[in-house]
């Protein structure tokens, strides 16, 4: 995939998952028992659940859920980036190895324990994907400063910044232009477009074994449908001999994981040095 | 070694910085009922430093007190020595394939022309591969599944899915293979070569902290991911517990477990620097390497 296509790609990915989330309807559409389990063929474009309604609203609210917060989270991860690039710039010893400090504490605790512990004390009324999105994004954070900062110092860090200085250049120019725009975006922006994709994977993971155990998802409210619930409307259909025909479901909502992974891979690549 | 320090800091940090009272932010009322009853048992009437520094003590002494809604009444401590053999199981296991993509991206026997379909591989979630091994445990052992063999199967296909999704099996390929490019490049490989050396038996010493660590971040990753795949293979570990504990709002579970996982993570840095240590003292007594006719 070149620069163009993956830029193409990104944007149309990105606009149709922001799309999807703001034309998902507030509750599913109404049971219709005579439409029960039908395929994309039967009633298009994706099929029926085991109620008659559209999987349309499955797609869109799962969307919903994951679009802002896993979006915001990357945002998040690549400003971090972006700061850990610029203070390496800087040259502050102590600064640097109080960062290092930092990203071996946080890199060394297991992620899924940390969002299992924020999950379990954030106040029911309050769960939503974003404090848990973000608190991933905190986790991942000292990962793209590390990188950001490895990257700014084979440019030469405090070195390259003189270097600039001493050709008049204005500190911003040399900050936002050549040390952030030019030589940190595809290290920042990569990560950012992966914190997104782990994101919306943490989403349908933790929404998938809340539903396993048919207990409320820590990350959406009740009303609305998660991607997860694609995944374990679909799961039956592995076991021929259940007779479950919810192939279409699964297959929806594999396409929706392999289309976030897809997007995040495009942004990643739309952002690479020329 | 803060590191286990670290996980009840966080989180009395956490339950002290959220508004409400920190017995109703552990349990909410409507579950557990009256609140000053849990406030006395976690001392959370005393403040945060109070409630650190008993469960710091209380940790030392091995006493996690009782799950209150997991499995209710029985001790916190049975349930983790319980489920710790399994996990490791589980994690070793794991880590035995992303040692086997590492050794083999290493000795250059996996081709280059894979990378694509590796790189493809590594994109899938731990949570759909572990639907798909789930499927196959379910169609090859049936009613069986529970068995001793059906629990062994659980085991290695977990195994199995952790090694190879979210990108560990080909982190591991990818990560050692650009480590040892990166290191060939140097000089000295250049000149070993032109002394008949193989250039793995210079750089392996080089190179060896870097894979170490790589290797410590990979564990540490499939120790998040084993949340997900115990969950779904109904494997009862670490993670399965700590899932329960969440999902149940009980606090003494997951405080313990989350413990006991950074406890895990800290003995992994440990070895790490023990490791490093001895390659460093292996460099320092310089082997002679064999040199080829």
């Amino acid at each position: 995939m070149n620069r163009s296509w993956a830029l193409i790609w990104a944007g149309i990915s990105i606009g149709l998952l922001m799309l999807a989330a703001a034309i998902a309807p507030e509750h599913l559409g109404t049971i219709e028992p005579d439409r029960v389990l039908k395929s994309p063929f039967e009633v298009m474009p994706f099929g029926t659940d085991t109620r008659g309604r559209s999987l349309v609203d499955y797609a869109t609210q799962g969307a919903r859920v994951l679009a802002l917060p896993a979006l915001s989270a990357g945002v998040l991860v690549a400003l971090f980036g972006v700061l850990g690039g610029l203070l390496r710039c800087s040259g502050s010893e102590r600064v640097n190895a109080w960062i290092q400090w930092v990203t071996e504490i946080v890199g060394a605790l297991p992620r899924m324990v940390v969002i299992l512990v924020v999950a379990l004390l954030l106040p029911r009324e309050h769960r939503s994907l974003f404090p848990l999105a973000w608190t991933w994004a905190l986790l991942a954070a000292p990962g793209a400063m590390d990188e950001a900062a490895a990257v700014a110092q084979r440019l030469g860090g405090s070195r390259f910044v003189e270097a600039l200085r001493a050709h008049g250049y204005s500190a911003s120019r040399i900050f936002l232009v050549h040390v952030v725009g030019y030589n940190l975006r595809p290290v920042v922006v990569r990560q950012g477009a992966e914190t997104m994709m782990h994101v919306a994977f943490l989403e349908i993971a933790l929404s998938y074994l809340a539903l396993a155990e048919n207990q409320p998802s820590f990350t959406h409210a009740d009303s609305l449908k998660s991607w997860a619930d694609l995944l374990k409307l679909g799961y039956p259909s592995l076991i021929p001999s259940l007779d479950y025909n919810s192939g279409h479901a699964l297959v929806l909502g594999l396409l929706l994981l392999g289309l976030v992974a897809m997007s995040a891979i495009a942004i990643g690549r739309a952002a690479r040095a020329r | 070694m803060l590191l286990p320090m670290v996980v009840p800091a966080v989180i009395t940090g956490f339950i002290w910085s959220l508004p409400g009272d920190p017995a109703s932010l552990i349990c909410p009322p409507n579950i557990c009922g009256g609140t000053e009853a849990l406030a006395r048992r976690w001392n959370l009437d005393g403040g945060a430093v109070q409630f650190f520094l008993g469960w710091l003590i209380d940790a030392a002494k091995l006493e996690f007190g009782n799950s209150w809604r997991l499995h209710q009444g029985l001790p916190v401590l049975g349930l983790l020595t319980a489920a710790i053999p399994t996990t490791l199981t589980l994690i070793l296991l794991a880590t035995v394939v992303v040692v086997t993509g590492g050794v083999l991206a290493a000795k250059g026997t996996l081709p280059r022309q894979a990378d694509p379909a590796i790189r493809f591989i590594g994109l899938v979630p731990a949570l759909v591969l572990a639907l798909l091994g789930a499927a196959f445990i379910e169609l090859t052992y049936g009613f069986d599944s529970f068995s001793s063999s059906g629990q062994f199967a659980r085991l290695a296909v977990g195994a199995g899915v952790l090694g190879i999704a979210d990108g560990a099996f080909s982190g591991a390929v990818l990560g050692t293979r650009s480590t040892f490019d990166t290191e060939n490049q140097q000089r000295y490989v250049g000149v070993a070569i032109l002394r008949g050396e193989l250039p793995i038996e210079n750089t392996l010493p080089n190179v060896a902290p870097a894979l170490i660590g790589q290797m410590r971040a990979r564990i540490v990753h499939l120790l998040s991911g084993s949340v997900i795949v115990e969950v779904i293979l109904r494997i009862d570990g670490l993670g399965s517990l700590l899932w329960g504990g969440t999902l149940r709002q009980d606090f003494g579970v997951v405080l313990a477990a989350a413990t006991l996982f950074a406890v895990v993570s800290s003995v992994l840095l440990v070895a790490q620097a023990v490791l490093e240590t001895l390659v460093a003292l292996h460099v320092r007594r310089s082997p002679r390497i064999q040199v080829r006719p």
